[in-house]
This record gives C-alpha cells, structure tokens and sequence, in this order.
C-alpha cells in the first residue's frame, strides 16, 4: 500500500505507477490468495463429487450459516469451552510451573509426570475422560484444560528457571518477602516465557476441544463439522472450520504482537 | 557435582516415580475398575497381549502410517520452505496464507477426509502429513526471512553459482529453523497418527484404545494409553536431540 501512494505521489506515467502497484506485497498477497481460491474452485469442479466443499458455494451459504442461531450456539459453546479451559490451565499451569521452576525437589518429583503428559496426543485420552466425566460438556472441558494445561506449566517452569540469579540476590539483599520476589521479580521476568506457552496452549485448546466434540457428539463447531458433513452439507460444515481458523490466527496474532509491543527483546518460538 | 548431590537427584526422582506408580495401584484398588485399572492389572494386561504378538502389529501398523506421513510432510515442506527462501516474491505472496494454516486446527478437516476419501491407509497417512506439513514450511519460511540479504548480494558480486548459493548460504542458513519444524511436526504427526486411527478406519495404537473403551476393558485401555505416551515421550526427545544437533548453525545476527 505504502509503495503505491509513494509511487503515487511522485510525477510519472500511468505505466510506472502499475508496475509499482503490482511489485508491491500487498497486492502479491490479494492476487495469491485469488490464486489458491480459483486453483480449489477448479480442482474440485473438474475432480471431485458435487457435494464437496468450493469457495463459491461456501460463500454462498456463508451469511445464512453465519446468522443462524444455532451455529452461533454452536460456536459460543465450543469458544466459551475453549476460553474458560485455557484460563483454568494459565492459573494451574503457572501455579505448578513456577513450583517446579522455583523448588528443586518440586521440580524433581514432577519432572517426568509433566514432561510425558505434556507430550501425549489428547486424543488419546478421550475414552478415559468419558469414562469420567461422562458424554458432556465437563468432559470437552477436561479435555481443554489437558491440552492447555501441560505447555503453559512447563513453559511457566522454564521462565521462572531463567530469572538472572542476581535479580533474586538483590531482592534478598534488601530482605524483600518471598511474595515481592515472586510478583516483582519471577512473573515478570518469565512474562515472554508464559506468553509462548499460551500461543502453544490456546491450538492445543482448540483442537482439543474439536476431537473431544468429535467423540462425545455434544453441540459446538466439532460436532457441527461432523454432522453436517455426515449429511454431505460440505459448504456449511466448512463455514465452521473458517470460524475455527479464524480464532485460531486471532490467538497467534493476538500473541505475536503482545509479545513484540510489550516484550520486544524478547521473542521466541 | 559430587556423587552425594548425584545420589540426593536421583533419590527424589526414584522416590516420585514409586509413589506414581504406588498411587496407580491404590487407585485401582479404591475406585471402580470402570474408572481406572491398578498398574499390576494393566501391565499383565500388556504382557498378555504382547505374548499372542497383537501389541507389536498394532505399533507396526501405527508407526507404518506415522512415519510414512511424516517422511511425506518432510519431504514436501522442506523443499518447498526452501524455494519460498530463495524467491522473495513467492514468499511475501503465500506467507500469511502459511501462517493461516499453521494457526489452523486440522483435526476439523478429519470429517471431510472421512467423507470424501473413505476409509483405508491413504486418508489417514493424509491426516498425518496435513497434521505434520505445516510447521515445517511455516519455520523453515522464518528461516529464510532471517537469511541476510547482504549475504545473497556479496555472494552473487563474486559471481557465484545458483548451486553455490544453496549449499553454502540458503541451506545452511534454513536447517536450524527447518528442525525446529520438524520437531513440531513430529509431535503433532503422532497427534495426527491417533486421531486418524480413532475418527477414520480403527488402526494401530488407536484401535487399541477403542477396544480398551468400546469392551470396558480398562486395564487394555490404560495398557494402550501407557503405550502411547511412551512413544510421545521419545519422540519428544528424539526431535529435541535433533533439534539442538543443528541449533549451532543459527546465526545470531537479526
């Protein structure tokens, strides 16, 4: 956009003014993503049965998806799953990872249980958590909180490992209690660590939160997914995989620029 | 470190691993054998399985789909991070898109492999690359956004080779970054793997746990998922050993 308006604003010819306007990134990433629509309208036209999804016919049923009370129930049920698990395992999870990351024995004891659990597939723990919390929604929120909770406390263990020792000396120095040190002094300073924790808990949450409606059919975007495209109504189930994609980039970029606004020497992936 | 504060760490982490495993039991023994199954139950339902030889098909089969899927994501995205790194243009174009579908669940597209391709191994080894492709193309995509363009300017005022340009400054410059993506990959991909044995055609470790639920088979499920998270856990650190193998390479210069 930048590079048209200056391109724009110096006296030159039609033709200089498209060439710059075409070299610019903008307009890269609009005619790409053209690209890749037409390129999936035209595969599926030409390859696949009728009823599977193309960019035309979503777009169509896009708006009366969209306003229908039931999607937006839906997706409401799913989001509030995925919101209140991710705040539950940020509270949990920084909690424990402080401990492990502050408590030698702490972290000695819980160092093996964390690290397995943490990379376990949720998926694989589906039927156990029916088994006990039943087909509900306390389930898809067991569910959440399993796949949030284990990135944020060994993230949060990780931050509160890397706080320069002579922050600690300092603050013991002046006799500060235990509490100053742990708000002034190991929140603060594991802060760009707890926020790529999160990154890696909220896709956790939210694919966590799809297989468990997946499994145990209760209302919300997984199970719409699912049943609409039982029914062979492709175009609409999609509808609902563009709202999960949508949060999901919402909370990457949500991140991303927390991070880089008010933690920018400090970035990592 | 002395070999007393040697024994001392170990001590803590023997003594917590036998208290897991002493709570496992008791648990088993205190709640309904619907909810949970002791430890000496769920390895004796282990071994009996790995007698008659079932457990080993099963994890045959699970690491036939895992690895054939992953070695697809790898050798797919890779390359095609790389091109991305050498073509300025064709990466400022797809960038966001990538960071699009990194950021996407792909476990939401599962229903419409199921109802498009059916069951079989294709769609699931689909699942599995779908699950693992995109970290590896979205890292090693930053990857080339950290290459500095003064280093393809002076490389190109001493005439250099297309060839050249990749082994010595493309390729060297991306690796770190690509095995970062990789070892993403790698544990999304044994996410992916069980997903795909337990919502397409049953499989593997998946149909494991199924058969475990579907029977009120606990101890059988309990074996399925102890499985599971042991091969999560060395695959976790397979990735990281391979990881920091390259992380040396990264330059520190941005």
């Amino acid at each position: 956009m930048t590079a048209h308006t200056l391109a724009a604003a110096r006296p030159v010819t039609n033709g200089s003014v498209l060439r710059a306007w075409i070299a610019s990134p903008l307009f890269l990433k609009i005619a790409a993503g053209a690209v890749l629509l037409l390129a999936w309208e035209v595969t599926v036209r030409a390859l696949a049965p009728a009823y599977v999804a193309k960019p035309i016919a979503i777009a169509r049923v896009f708006t009366t998806v969209i306003s229908d009370p039931q999607f937006l129930a839906a997706a409401g049920a799913t989001l509030g799953a995925v919101v209140s698990g991710l705040l539950i395992s940020l509270v949990l999870g920084t909690a424990v990872g402080f401990a492990m990351g502050r408590i030698d024995p702490v972290e000695r004891g819980l160092r093996y249980y964390v690290n397995s659990l943490f990379a376990t597939p949720m998926v694989a723990i589906l039927p156990l958590v029916t088994l006990w919390f039943g087909y509900s929604a306390d389930a898809r929120l067991a569910v959440v909180v399993f796949a949030a909770f284990f990135s944020i406390a060994v993230n949060a263990c990780d931050g509160a490992r890397s706080v320069p020792p002579e922050y600690l000396e300092v603050a013991r120095s002046f006799r500060a209690p235990p509490r100053h040190n742990l708000f002034d002094i190991v929140f603060p300073s594991s802060l760009p660590y707890l926020l790529a924790g999160i990154r890696l808990a909220a896709g956790r949450a939210l694919v966590g939160a799809v297989v468990a409606e997946f499994f145990i059919s209760i209302p919300g975007l997984g199970y719409y997914i699912l049943y609409n495209s039982r029914t062979f109504k492709h175009s609409e189930a999609f509808v609902a995989v563009i709202v999960l994609v949508a949060v999901g980039v919402s909370f990457e970029v949500l991140v991303n620029w927390l991070t880089r606004r008010y933690l920018p020497w400090a970035r990592r992936d | 470190m002395g070999p007393e504060t040697r024994r001392g760490r170990y001590g803590i982490v023997v003594a917590s691993l036998i208290a897991g495993a002493a709570v496992w039991e008791a648990a088993g023994h205190v709640v309904s054998g619907a909810f949970w199954a002791p430890l000496s139950a769920t390895l004796e339902s282990f071994l009996e399985t790995a007698r008659s030889g079932f457990v080993v098909r099963q994890i045959m089969s699970s690491f036939q789909l895992y690895l054939t899927g992953l070695a697809l994501a790898i050798l797919a995205g890779a390359p095609f991070g790389l091109v991305l790194a050498r073509l300025r243009w064709l990466r400022v174009a797809l960038e966001n898109y990538i960071m699009m579908l990194y950021a996407t669940p792909m476990v939401a597209l599962i229903p419409f492999i199921l109802s498009i391709m059916g069951f079989g191994f294709a769609p699931k080894v689909l699942v599995v690359f779908l699950f693992a492709v995109f970290p590896v193309i979205y890292n090693t995509v930053e990857g080339a956004r950290s290459i500095r363009p003064e280093l393809v300017e002076i490389a190109y005022s001493f005439r250099t080779s297309e060839w050249r340009l990749w082994c010595d400054v493309l390729i060297p410059y991306t690796l770190p970054f690509t095995m970062t993506g990789i070892r993403q990959a790698i544990a999304r991909g044994l996410v992916g793997m069980v997903a795909a044995e337990i919502f397409l055609s049953p499989s593997g470790l998946g149909q494991m746990i199924m058969m475990g639920s579907q029977n009120f088979d606990t101890p059988g499920l309990l074996a399925a998922i102890l499985i599971i998270v042991l091969l999560g856990v060395g695959l976790m650190d397979f990735g990281r050993f391979l990881e920091n193998r390259f992380a040396a390479w990264r330059g520190y210069n941005r």
